[in-house]
């Protein structure tokens, strides 16, 4: 092929149909080995938005993105944790790696405030992570989100609803999370610059502990002198 | 003449600036309607009738000149202003510094620009010859006497601050530039012209030495602007306070010192003056990040009444030698910008609301966790496994059949880890005190899959409760 067709292909936005596209920023290894296959450059895209559809906290979608805040870590560089759901618990995020003296936590009242505040920390070019919620964020929000991050080299994560999956977006990486069997995290992607996906990766993420199919198999009874006082009224 | 605030939906009126009935500055939309300095105020509105005379205010000029010298300041420490309109600034030190001449003056008429001044500007070897040639508004860049002769020849006399009767004369002999009035013979000359004239001809073309009196900056940075109509909207001030921003950047520059907090007063006519405050992570001297962060405060401001002046007052001045330095060094050098990024987000926000997390060697999981302005990462951490989330106030979970029960039951798959601590802070009261705490914890998976930290609480009444989700 000639050389003007091997510029065009060469661009991060245009892919052939059976392969990925190339990433124009080396990405941020995800850390999962069935995951990295899958995703074009071969990790997460720096400088791109994706969006990851999860219904409940707990899942497992905060230990997906983990071993790359530790990446980012080790370059030195800052991560931002903008709208989260719940009050961060900092014993949690130091033992996963994070460092917490390059994390900056931004958790205003209104959603309005913390999208606003995400596309700021995208356009300045300081951090290298950007961790965004969003419960109600409309399609206008996410193409503001993605522009924003495509001017600048920093990887941005964006948690939606799963409802939120039959809406268009121009984010160029889309994954839904659910749970897969025996513990482990199922990962269906939604939308990539390459073919589209087969089938869900199952991923085995890091849990807290081991799991078990019965009920109260890790759990040991409490000692006798721990029964409570308590006495009902009717006794 | 500055301009002021244009009103970007009108069309422009032209303005003139008037003293004692005659004309003294007019703007370019007069001057290209056929106003002329010099001329009577009926005779201009009569050319150009819908014509705005704004009265000459010595005293605003005057402060006006002092700010842009504190503003010149970030140039040369030795800066002379020269009334009405002029500013010299000595940059024969600093040349290399700002890597030529040619920068320096694109630097100064871009910030003149920028508060909104029409400047002239030129380079010279003496000072009355830049004068000279910044007021005939020949931008050049005379390196040395020769160069400077042959610029000033060219230079016709009726734009210079010559005596009027001087110019008079002059023209009388015949000479309409300076290199013709050098032509004249020097002892005729200075009989005619008087000797404080011939002087200044000399001075101009290094024959003399002309000393100048430097300007000394305030001990204390305290200047207000009045604004030539009153403002109601915030936002707008900002083009006010840009002026005033430039002047602190100067003053800090010369006294090589930063600041991490000012203040600017907007003073209403009919009620208390607002204060806004201003403050910065780091101490700073950088006027882009002074503006930033005030325009991030006005877009927020509402503001009881029209503001008439502004002020802006700096209390405590902190020694800042060289470039601005950064409280925490970036390992990827991005620690300036990070700094910029969170001041712009709490200017916004507040400062609440944008914060870092530290550990604490504490058992209780809720006093584990701490907010700081800026996070650290010094403490170790234990083995257990502990949340990502943890939520402010335990939620009430119910118990069935003597297990917990959230829609659904909940698998408890390690535990019990047992935490008491806090006993010398007695019951938990409403302050926020934790109290003691005596409970059981659990890491349990709810019937959507979810990982949840769970307690049971030992002292009656019990019960159990969930106290975080893991990631």
């Amino acid at each position: 092929m000639n050389s003007s067709l091997a510029h065009l292909l060469a661009r991060p936005d245009i892919w052939r149909g059976d392969r990925y596209a190339a990433a124009a920023v080396p990405a941020v290894a995800s850390g999962f080995a069935a995951l990295d296959a899958e995703l074009p450059g071969g990790g997460w895209p720096r400088g791109a938005l994706t969006e990851l559809l999860v219904d409940a906290v707990g899942l497992g979608e905060l230990a997906l993105l983990m071993p790359a805040l530790r990446g980012i870590r080790e370059k030195g560089g800052w991560s931002l944790v903008v709208g989260a759901p719940y009050p961060l618990h900092a014993p949690a995020w130091a033992a996963a790696g994070v460092d917490l003296a390059r994390l900056v936590v931004v958790s205003p009242a209104a959603e309005r405030d913390a999208l606003w505040a995400a596309e700021q920390a995208l356009v300045s070019g300081a951090p290298d992570a950007v961790v965004c919620w969003s419960e109600r964020a409309d399609a206008r929000a996410v193409r503001r989100l993605q522009v924003a991050a495509a001017s600048g080299t920093a990887a941005a994560f964006l948690f939606r609803p799963t409802r939120a999956a039959h809406e268009s977006s121009v984010a160029p990486l889309r994954l839904a999370l659910a749970a897969g069997a025996g513990g482990r995290l199922a990962v269906s992607i939604l939308k990539r610059r390459g073919p589209p996906p087969a089938a869900p990766i199952v991923l085995e993420a890091p849990r807290p502990a081991p799991y078990r199919d019965s009920a109260l198999a890790g759990a040991r009874p409490a000692p006798a002198a721990a029964r409570s006082a308590y006495r009902p009224a009717w006794a | 003449m500055p301009d002021g605030e244009a009103d970007a939906h009108a069309t422009p009126r032209p303005r003139v600036v008037v003293a004692a009935a005659r004309v003294v500055v007019a703007d370019e939309h007069a001057l290209a309607a056929g106003v002329e300095s010099g001329m009577g105020l009926a005779a201009a509105r009569a050319i150009a009738p819908q014509l705005t005379a704004i009265a000459r205010d010595a005293a605003r000029e005057e402060a006006a000149l002092e700010a842009l010298a504190c503003w010149a300041g970030g140039f040369t420490p030795r800066v002379v202003p020269v009334a009405p309109q002029a500013l010299l600034l000595e940059i024969g030190g600093c040349l290399r510094y700002f890597g030529g001449a040619e920068n320096i003056l694109a630097a100064a008429m871009h910030g003149c620009a920028e508060q909104g001044f029409a400047a002239g500007a030129a380079v010279a070897p003496t000072p009355q010859g830049a004068l000279w040639l910044a007021q005939a508004r020949a931008a050049v860049i005379a390196i040395d006497m020769v160069m400077l002769a042959a610029a000033l020849d060219a230079l016709p006399l009726a734009p210079l601050d010559l005596p009027a009767a001087t110019k008079r004369r002059l023209a009388e002999f015949g000479a309409r530039t300076l290199g013709d009035a050098r032509r004249l013979p020097r002892t005729g000359l200075a009989r005619r012209i008087g000797a404080a004239s011939a002087k200044q001809l000399g001075c101009a073309y290094g024959e003399w030495p002309d000393l100048r009196s430097d300007f000394v900056f305030p001990q204390r940075f305290a200047h207000a602007l009045e604004l030539p109509s009153p403002v109601e909207a915030a936002p707008a001030l900002l083009f006010a306070a840009r002026r005033l921003l430039a002047a602190l950047a100067g003053w800090l520059s010369v006294r090589q010192a930063g600041i991490a907090a000012c203040t600017l007063h907007l003073a209403h006519r009919h009620c208390a003056p607002t204060v806004v405050e201003l403050r910065f992570a780091a101490a700073t001297r950088d006027a882009g990040r002074l503006e930033r962060v005030l325009r991030e405060r006005l877009e927020r401001l509402a503001l009881p009444a029209a503001v008439e002046s502004v002020r802006l007052v700096v209390d405590t001045v902190e020694e800042l030698p060289g470039h601005s330095g950064t409280l925490f060094d970036g390992g990827s050098g991005n620690g300036d910008e990070m700094v910029a990024l969170i001041e712009r987000l709490r200017a916004r926000l507040g400062e609440v609301c944008v914060h870092g997390l530290a550990v604490v060697a504490e058992h209780r999981p809720e006093c584990a966790s701490r907010l700081l302005p800026q996070g650290r990462s010094d403490a170790p951490v234990g083995t257990a496994p502990r949340p990502f989330w943890l939520l402010a106030v335990p939620e009430v979970i119910s118990e069935r059949s003597g297990r917990p029960w959230r829609n659904g039951p909940l698998r408890l798959l390690a535990g019990p880890e047992r935490i008491e601590s806090g006993w010398w802070q007695g019951e938990a009261n409403g302050s926020g005190q934790p109290g003691d705490a005596r409970r059981d914890y659990f890491v349990a998976l709810t019937a959507d899959a979810r990982w949840a930290w769970v307690f049971r609480e030992l002292r009656p009444p019990g019960g159990w409760f969930l106290h975080g989700w893991f990631a």
